[in-house]
């Protein structure tokens, strides 16, 4: 009885420490799980959501894809998982941190992970890596080699609403910064919010950027050198942070993030906001602004409107670590098809990556002004560190327009200078 | 030979508990100091050692004595808060009133609520616009204006941080409470019957028989809510993510922010948070004297 017992417990104990081993050696990720019978493969794609809500999450036209795929090559099947914007970045790199690679990513992109070696070359995983839209190329290129794919692309713009402005007895769209804070300053008096300015950490540096832009500024200079701290970008800031403690903005613009800004101007309840053509389904989903009640122009500058704006691309990107090449590359030949390029751009109103979709849609009354702009756009930097250097920003810049835009901004360019 | 089989049969018993301790307790700790001593890079790969770098860039972050000043408040105001309003409600609950036991049912309803859900409710009751909370508080004219500053409640740090005290609170009273009640039940009667015969008033009584008594309970109550509150984490995610900046960050939120970017210094304010609660708590056992309390 004892004896028995005692073997139990030995059996126990064994076990644990299988059971423990066996949680943590797991890391090869969901990449190879579906190899094996039958040499069928199983490519795990991690995308960021698009979408709204349920109706048009991103999870419905990756799926699609991945089932026609599937048909077209029974061998490979494609397991789709969506993550929303907001906690995208801190999942991939949680991912990754814990050795548990995904096969292919849709979203942000890390150069850190080409120096590190995880990622595939574009070539290796494209037919015809040259039909991407080239003024994207450099931001996805790390020592010459093209690894980052776009995949979707965004320039930002300056929305306002028509409707408050004529309430307002303004006549004309804000070309500049005195203009923003004039207008501002009368729709406020309306009970509304002048200028929706998201500084959480969403997306402030996309934010930060477009001001900076304003006034000549910009995160680096030509040569590549940080000037976040710039007198330019300061300036920028010291503006931002006169808006805001003249109340003409949201409450609080460091803790407000750009989806519930974006929704909150769907319903009328922000005179400007600086916005990308994603922003068009929120408005038409609330139902509340009609298309003639809005409208958007280019953004405003400290003298006069930007003529380069920000142009934003979503990359793919192809780990290595589950040793797929052959089978991503059929699933991103297949993907990237213009059909599919369409129907994303047409689902969530952003702008295709390959030359043949673009080509496409410049004649288009909605996107052509758009797709015009894109050559010219300007783009993050491209350093590896920019992936850390960007959380930085998104974590501590909005406390610029309440705190000092000078030891803010200037805490942040020591940061990116150790970072490299 | 049949000795040495007697001698270890203890061993057989207690093993799986130790190596169950070892492997789930002790190995993550020993994972922890090692990493904290590593030059990690942002995506998870050891790119050699750092020596005490990692605790030295920490203890230069300029976020840092900010994060711990606000940490202590936490925690002391949580607990202290906690700890008092427990302890009236241990008293309401242990006397006799109609639906006493549909009471006492109804106070785990936060405990058994998931602490993230509590959190997002109050965020949303919160919202400048349309919250629950601000509206009762605008029709009590204490809110001039929905979508103010002042309705703004989380993205002023000082206010957030008492509406995340005020949820803390919340979550942790029915666990204070339940241990402070089974304490008061625990204090025989005869105990109250006597004092009363000899003349003492309620708050003589409750001073020098109930507190005394109760010190077992409240040591253990105290001393579990230090650790939890601490370590509370969901709370301040959900409702502010720690910003504007870290300026509603504890320690734990810092630590969490920081791992996205800095693995390894992450891992050296994991070890300080690990060192600094276990001396939180010996200080704490050893100015309540805890042994002769227990004993």
């Amino acid at each position: 009885m004892t004896k028995r017992l005692s073997a139990a417990a030995v059996a126990l104990v064994a076990g644990l420490g299988i059971a423990a081993c066996g949680s943590s050696s797991h890391s090869g990720g969901g990449g190879s799980a579906g190899s094996g019978g039958g040499g069928s493969t199983t490519l795990k794609l991690v995308a960021a959501d698009y979408g709204t809500g349920p109706s048009n999450t991103s999870s419905k036209y990756w799926k699609g894809i991945a089932t026609a795929f599937h048909k077209a090559n029974p061998t490979i099947s494609v397991k789709v998982t969506v993550v929303p914007w907001t906690n995208f970045d801190s999942e991939i790199q949680t991912m990754v941190q814990n050795h548990n690679y995904p096969d292919i990513t849709e979203g942000d992109y890390f150069s850190d992970y080409a120096q590190q070696g995880l990622l595939y070359p574009a070539s290796q995983v494209m037919a015809n890596p040259g039909e991407l839209l080239p003024v994207f190329k450099k931001q996805g290129t790390y020592n010459g080699v093209q690894y980052g794919m776009p995949f979707t692309t965004s320039t930002r713009t300056l929305f306002y609403n028509k409707q408050i402005f004529a309430k307002a007895g303004i006549h004309q769209a804000p070309k500049t910064w005195a203009d923003i804070k004039a207008d501002a300053t009368k729709i406020k008096a309306m009970g509304k919010i002048g200028f929706g300015l998201p500084l959480g950490p969403e997306e402030a540096q996309a934010e930060s950027l477009l001001w900076f832009l304003g006034d000549g500024g910009n995160y680096q200079d030509a040569a590549g050198k940080w000037t976040i701290n710039s007198p330019q970008n300061v300036a920028a800031f010291t503006f931002m942070k006169g808006l805001v403690s003249a109340g003409d903005t949201e409450p609080h613009p460091g803790t407000q993030d750009r989806t519930p800004l974006w929704e909150q101007f769907a319903q009328g309840k922000i005179g400007m906001i600086n916005g990308s053509p994603a922003l068009v389904p929120i408005i038409q989903q609330a139902g509340v602004l009609k298309s003639s009640d809005w409208a958007s122009v280019p953004i405003a500058g400290k003298t006069g409107p930007l003529t380069k704006t920000l142009g934003v691309c979503d990359n793919v990107a192809a780990f290595k670590a589950g040793g797929h090449a052959a089978q991503i590359k059929k699933f991103l030949d297949f993907a990237y098809q213009t059909k599919y390029q369409l129907q994303f751009d047409h689902e969530y109103d952003l702008l295709p990556a390959t030359t043949a979709a673009a080509n496409q849609l410049s004649s288009s009354s909605l996107y052509g002004s758009f797709i015009k702009a894109l050559p010219g756009s300007i783009q993050y930097p491209s350093n590896t560190s920019w992936a850390q250097v960007k959380t930085q920003v998104q974590n501590q810049i909005g406390t610029a327009v309440t705190g000092s835009p000078s030891s803010v901004l200037g805490s942040l360019q020591s940061t990116a200078q150790k970072l490299g | 030979m049949r000795i040495r089989v007697g001698s270890l049969r203890p061993l057989v018993w207690v093993g799986p508990a130790v190596a169950l301790i070892a492997i789930v307790v002790l190995w993550p700790v020993v994972v922890l100091v090692h990493s904290s001593l590593q030059n990690i890079a942002a995506d998870g790969f050891v790119v050699g050692g750092a020596g005490g770098r990692n605790y030295s860039e920490l203890w230069h972050e300029p976020a840092l004595a900010g994060v711990v000043e606000r940490t202590v408040i936490w925690v002391v105001v949580v607990v202290a808060v906690t700890l008092i309003l427990s302890l009236a409600l241990a008293q309401l609950f242990h006397q006799y009133f109609p639906l006493r036991r549909l009471a006492r049912t109804a106070l785990i309803a936060p405990w058994a609520a998931s602490v993230m859900m509590t959190a997002l409710i109050f965020r949303w009751a919160l919202d400048p616009n349309v919250g629950a909370v601000n509206i009762i508080l605008h029709a009590l004219g204490l809110v001039h204006r929905f979508g103010s500053n002042q309705a703004d409640w989380l993205g002023r740090p000082g206010w957030a941080l008492v509406w995340m005290m005020i949820v803390a609170i919340f979550v942790s009273l029915p666990f204070t409470t339940y241990a402070l009640l089974s304490g008061l039940q625990t204090i025989p009667g005869e105990v109250y019957e006597a004092a009363h015969v000899d003349g003492a008033g309620r708050g003589y009584m409750y001073r020098t028989i109930t507190l005394p008594l109760l010190r077992p309970a409240i040591l253990v109550a105290t001393t579990i809510n230090v650790i939890n509150v601490f370590n509370s984490f969901p709370i301040i995610w959900e409702m502010t993510r720690g910003g504007p900046g870290y300026e509603t960050s504890t320690t734990t939120t810092f630590m969490f922010i920081l791992k996205q970017s800095f693995i390894g210094e992450a891992a050296a304010i994991s070890v300080a948070n690990f060192a600094l609660v276990i001396v939180i708590v010996l200080v704490f056992l050893k100015v309540t004297r805890w042994k002769e309390a227990v004993t």
